[in-house]
């Protein structure tokens, strides 16, 4: 059973990775005077989705339903986010990789190209939806019913043995 | 003769059998005369065997004068330690007097474990003549200790007095002279200083509100439970959410009034636009982000637009929420679709010439004036629609609704069955 100290303090954490991934998205482009600053900030950042991802990965290993082999359950549930964690993380380190390229001898100049902005939307965009998907996740690992036995879980393994 | 060999094996533990054959062993109290007193250290034997000595006076005495002493017994009581100590005793016949103090004699001889109602017997018994006695008795004990065990053959102690025990316990001291040692009971009241006075209170009043505010604060940290956390989180982010859209709508409201304003009268002051505009253009955009970002998230959550089908039917019977988070979201992708015009803006002063070529200002900026009007308007719009049903959350019932619902007894035996 999880206890509520500690899911408190996870989701605590997460949320905190969540705020910091949310202010570099947002003002990144203002920081750019040093790109050493900008290059630290989008390596944290990155790092930053990258542990958000172990940290849900983990609380689904935590539960009673994954522990009974109902992984289908937990993929129905959370199979958008994990899709959409990975094509985030692939997109951010693309665009960061990109921009730094461009931006690490001279950072104040003009560098946008069509590629570059398509990029740039495809990867905020991705950013907005990573953030409600695991927002919403991180709140939906706190049902009590995945992580012990009860009806509704009864129910969905008889339904998963159909 | 049998009675030393009984002694010899079980001295300590049958003890208690002694007294009753006492008259046997004063027919041959010379068969163990000059045992030496192992018990030099012993404080109170030596004294009681003077007292014994005393008595053994007294029964001659006694026994010449008959049973009056009876009355002697009986009436000797002066001290109150002294009549404690008597109160266990009952008047018996004068007759049987000698014999009785003679197996008293015995019993102490032999019972000398520390018992303070003994003690206090054999002292009564020694006592009987004067009240003064039993007052200095320690005095007497301590000066008297080394002639005594000097002068054991000669005095002619029975053997019976002489005590070998191997490790006979010291008498406690204290507990001749110090109060009952009970344990103290608490008393239901407690005293309370009230005015420079103390004054009685029950002692369930003083502690019960604490305790109970305590007991109640235990219970709402046990019951919380994680869909509880979960909850609670979610209605917290609502608030920031419900905070960045009024913020986005006023926000924008005035970006886009700023904006007219510096452009001027049919948008013939482009490049004053520019030059007033350049420093506010960068930070704006990423502030738009920051905002639509927290925004559309929160009208996401309103809509619960994970849950695909749900979703779908709030979109096609035109929810609010539904309609203000894809207003949301087409805001969120057309303010990102001018980041690169708005770091041209960033660049106006510092680039070269080549970035705004003369002429250019406005092919660049009317369309990103009036995707800014149009981003300002989605938001208003969807800041109104909002905030017209400002209750409906479905993801907040989604969460409400993650509970473990235990089958009720009849349901109970219909699934075993």
């Amino acid at each position: 059973m999880l206890q509520t100290n500690n899911y408190s303090l996870v989701l605590l954490i997460q949320l905190s990775l969540l705020a910091f991934d949310l202010f570099v998205n947002s003002f990144s482009e203002l920081l750019r005077a040093a790109p050493v600053i900008q290059l630290v900030l989008f390596i944290i950042q990155d790092i930053a989705v990258l542990f958000n991802v172990i940290i849900i990965l983990l609380m689904m290993f935590n539960t009673y339903v994954f522990q009974v082999g109902l992984l289908s359950l937990l993929l129905e549930r959370f199979r958008a986010l994990l899709v959409l964690s990975a094509v985030y993380l692939t997109l951010s380190i693309c665009l960061h990789c990109w921009i730094m390229n461009l931006r690490w001898m001279e950072s104040n100049r003009f560098v946008w190209t069509d590629g570059l902005q398509v990029l740039f939307v495809f990867q905020r965009i991705a950013a907005v939806l990573y953030y409600y998907l695991y927002k919403r996740s991180t709140e939906y690992l706190g049902d009590p019913r995945l992580y012990e036995e009860c009806p509704w879980l009864r129910d969905a393994f008889a339904r998963a043995r159909l | 003769m049998t009675m030393e060999t009984d002694d010899e094996k079980g001295y300590g533990t049958r003890r208690r059998e002694l007294p009753p054959i006492s008259h046997v062993q004063k027919h041959g109290p010379r068969a163990l005369p000059s045992l030496p007193s192992q018990d030099t250290t012993d404080e109170i034997q030596v004294p009681k065997k003077k007292k014994k000595k005393k008595v053994k006076q007294e029964e001659e005495t006694e026994s010449v004068r008959g049973p009056k002493d009876g009355g002697i017994e009986m009436g000797g009581l002066a001290s109150p330690r002294q009549s404690e100590s008597r109160e266990p005793l009952t008047p018996e016949p004068p007759e049987n007097l000698p014999q009785r103090k003679k197996k008293k004699k015995k019993a102490e001889a032999v019972d000398q474990d520390g018992d303070q109602a003994n003690l206090v017997l054999n002292g009564d018994m020694a006592d009987q003549n004067s009240d003064e006695e039993t007052t200095r008795k320690p005095k007497k004990k301590k000066k008297t200790k080394p002639k005594a065990t000097e002068s054991d053959p000669e005095l002619g102690i029975e053997d019976d007095d002489i005590i070998t025990g191997p490790a006979q316990p010291p008498i406690p001291q204290h507990a001749l002279f110090s109060a009952p040692q009970g344990q103290s009971q608490p008393v239901a009241k407690v005293f309370v200083e009230r005015g420079r006075r103390f004054q009685p209170a029950e002692r369930t009043d003083r502690h019960g509100p604490s305790n109970q505010t305590e007991h109640n604060f235990m219970d709402v940290q046990s019951t919380w439970t994680t869909r509880d956390v979960s909850v609670r989180v979610h209605r917290g982010f609502r608030v920031i959410g419900l905070f960045c859209h009024g913020f986005l709508a006023g926000y924008s409201f005035w970006n886009i009034i700023v904006l007219y304003i510096l452009a001027g009268d049919q948008l013939s002051a482009l490049s004053n636009l520019l030059q007033q505009y350049c420093i506010l253009a960068y930070p704006a955009q990423c502030l738009f982000y920051f905002l639509l970002a927290l925004s559309t998230v929160s009208a996401f959550d309103r809509v619960n637009l994970a849950r695909g089908p749900h979703a779908i039917r709030s979109f096609l019977t035109f929810e609010p929420v539904a309609l203000a988070s894809f207003l949301y979201f087409s805001a969120l992708v057309l303010s990102l679709s001018q980041q690169m015009t708005s770091d041209r803006i960033n660049l106006y002063r510092s680039a070269n010439a080549s970035l705004w070529l003369p002429g250019s200002e406005h092919s660049v900026l009317y369309p990103w004036i009036i995707v800014n009007l149009v981003v300002t308007l989605l938001v208003g719009l969807a800041w109104i629609l909002l905030s017209t049903t400002p209750d409906v959350d479905h993801t907040e019932e989604s969460l409400m609704a993650m509970n473990i619902e235990f089958p009720s007894l009849e349901e109970k035996g219909s699934v075993t069955a």
